[in-house]
């Protein structure tokens, strides 16, 4: 639960329009493979889908994608790698989790099925008190990062690109691929740094990320990765070609890096490189 | 330094002869050399078209935009659209023989058929199912219809034949 207000959609009214045809569909230069069943939106309901991708935009900056709540996962993701890591090299003592705690047991045997159900929000808060006290510094540090609600920093390095490279917010194709440009610089420049400067505990940590409202293409691009809307004519066409708003959308992206609070040079060394590869 | 994902990227299509047709195949290469410890540093998923790992597709685009690579988009008879990517292949090829061979056999291949094989290597490999190709069928009917799913068992053949450090699993 977040407490925002964004994002409503009108779920009965999609439902209700909601039918199924057959498309089309192949793989990459394949010919046609054949047909297969999907659902589409009928001709009514195309604002509804439009509010519905809007909307979906939306809430990645201030839900999915928000700063403080990716910096807790990063946290987790690292601590929970690390966990697992000693865990499997029989350093299960430099945790401060007894032998029988779920995390140890699922670190043990993740595939045993009872294991995962054994794990629960619950059980991680719970867990984070003892790791706290744990002997290996990463587990025992981020672990009380995570009950004292201590993240790391967050530099928005897209942001502050964005900003040197687009003052105007232009936002045209041109300069996104600038920006984009120097921000995958950027990360190869401070995932070196941070090879050559690594602590015991990581100093630096990168979040990287895209979401497309609309056309999450991962591989083969066609009529099954899209929302296809039937017009009133009986023709089934890709909702972007009767929205302009939905056809405006850009993709969502993040580039954020996590510093250590306390870590000056770690922060010092971030800006140095923002700020050298930054040429506009 | 150690090679970045995006080099990694350049590494696989060079290998493969310097063009590779399509994302979907991009990946299956990848997920083949990946399961033949010939390639590592991607995650693999199951998805819509079997075997995915995002990181790929993120490198993908990186290698794009740092010019490693070049990718070019076009017109599918299906309706769709697919994407070419194309390196230079003339230099820094891998010395490991067995990683070009796998590499560009698949690069060759059929797309649909190349899906179907990863898909089943991905089946046995990572979700233990004793009956690989069966449950490839079963997910994929209409792919694997029209004797696709004896094509890609031929072509898997031909793959498993190849002598890789962790060799490919024998699937029936």
């Amino acid at each position: 639960m977040t407490g925002t207000q964004h994002a409503g959609i009108d779920f009965a009214w999609l439902l209700a329009n909601l039918e199924i045809a057959e498309i089309p569909y192949g793989v990459d230069d394949s010919p046609t493979v054949g047909k297969v069943e999907t659902f589409i939106l009928g001709p009514k309901a195309i604002y509804a889908a439009e509010a519905f991708v809007l909307g979906l935009f939306q809430l990645y900056p201030t839900v999915y994608f928000h700063k403080a709540t990716r910096g807790a996962e990063k946290l987790f993701t690292e601590l929970l790698m690390r966990l697992i890591r000693i865990v499997k090299e029989g350093s299960a003592k430099n945790t401060a989790l007894p032998d029988n705690h779920p995390l140890v047991r699922f670190a043990n045997a993740p595939d045993e099925l009872e294991n995962t159900l054994a794990l629960d929000d619950t059980v991680v808060w719970g867990a984070l008190s003892m790791m706290a006290e744990a002997a290996d510094q990463t587990i025992a540090q981020f672990a009380c990062r995570l009950r004292d609600r201590k993240l790391y920093k967050s530099i928005d390095v897209r942001t502050k690109v964005a900003r040197h490279l687009d003052p105007n917010g232009e936002n045209t194709d041109d300069v996104i691929d600038k920006i984009d440009l120097t921000c995958v610089r950027i990360e190869e420049k401070i995932s070196e740094w941070t090879s050559e400067n690594g602590g015991v505990v990581p100093r630096v940590l990168i979040d990287k990320a895209k979401r497309s409202p609309y056309q999450p293409v991962e591989e083969t691009k066609g009529p099954l990765d899209r929302i296809n809307v039937r017009t009133a004519g009986d023709q089934l066409v890709d909702l972007k070609m009767r929205s302009s708003v939905v056809a405006a959308l850009k993709p969502f992206k993040l580039f954020r890096v996590y510093v250590n609070d306390n870590d000056d040079a770690a922060r010092e060394a971030v800006d140095q490189i923002v700020k050298g590869e930054m040429v506009p | 330094m150690t090679k970045s994902n995006a080099e990694k990227v350049a590494q696989i299509i060079r290998d493969a002869g310097g063009r590779v047709v399509g994302r979907t195949r991009l990946q299956k290469i990848a997920y083949l050399l990946w399961a033949s410890g010939l390639e590592s540093g991607f995650s693999f998923s199951y998805r819509h078209y079997g075997p995915f790992s995002e990181d790929l597709a993120a490198a993908a685009r990186d290698a794009d935009l740092l010019g490693l690579i070049k990718e070019y988009e076009q017109q599918a008879s299906w309706g769709g659209s697919y994407s070419i990517y194309e390196t230079d292949a003339s230099q820094h090829l891998t010395d490991v023989a067995t990683r070009r061979a796998l590499a560009m056999k698949a690069a060759e291949s059929d797309s649909v058929e190349l899906e179907l094989a990863a898909t089943a290597v991905f089946l046995e490999k990572e979700e233990g199912h004793r009956d690989p190709w069966a449950e490839t069928a079963r997910r994929k009917p209409e792919k694997a219809g029209d004797g696709r799913i004896d094509k890609a068992k031929e072509l898997y053949r031909t793959l498993q034949a190849i002598k890789t450090p962790v060799r490919l699993p024998t699937m029936g």
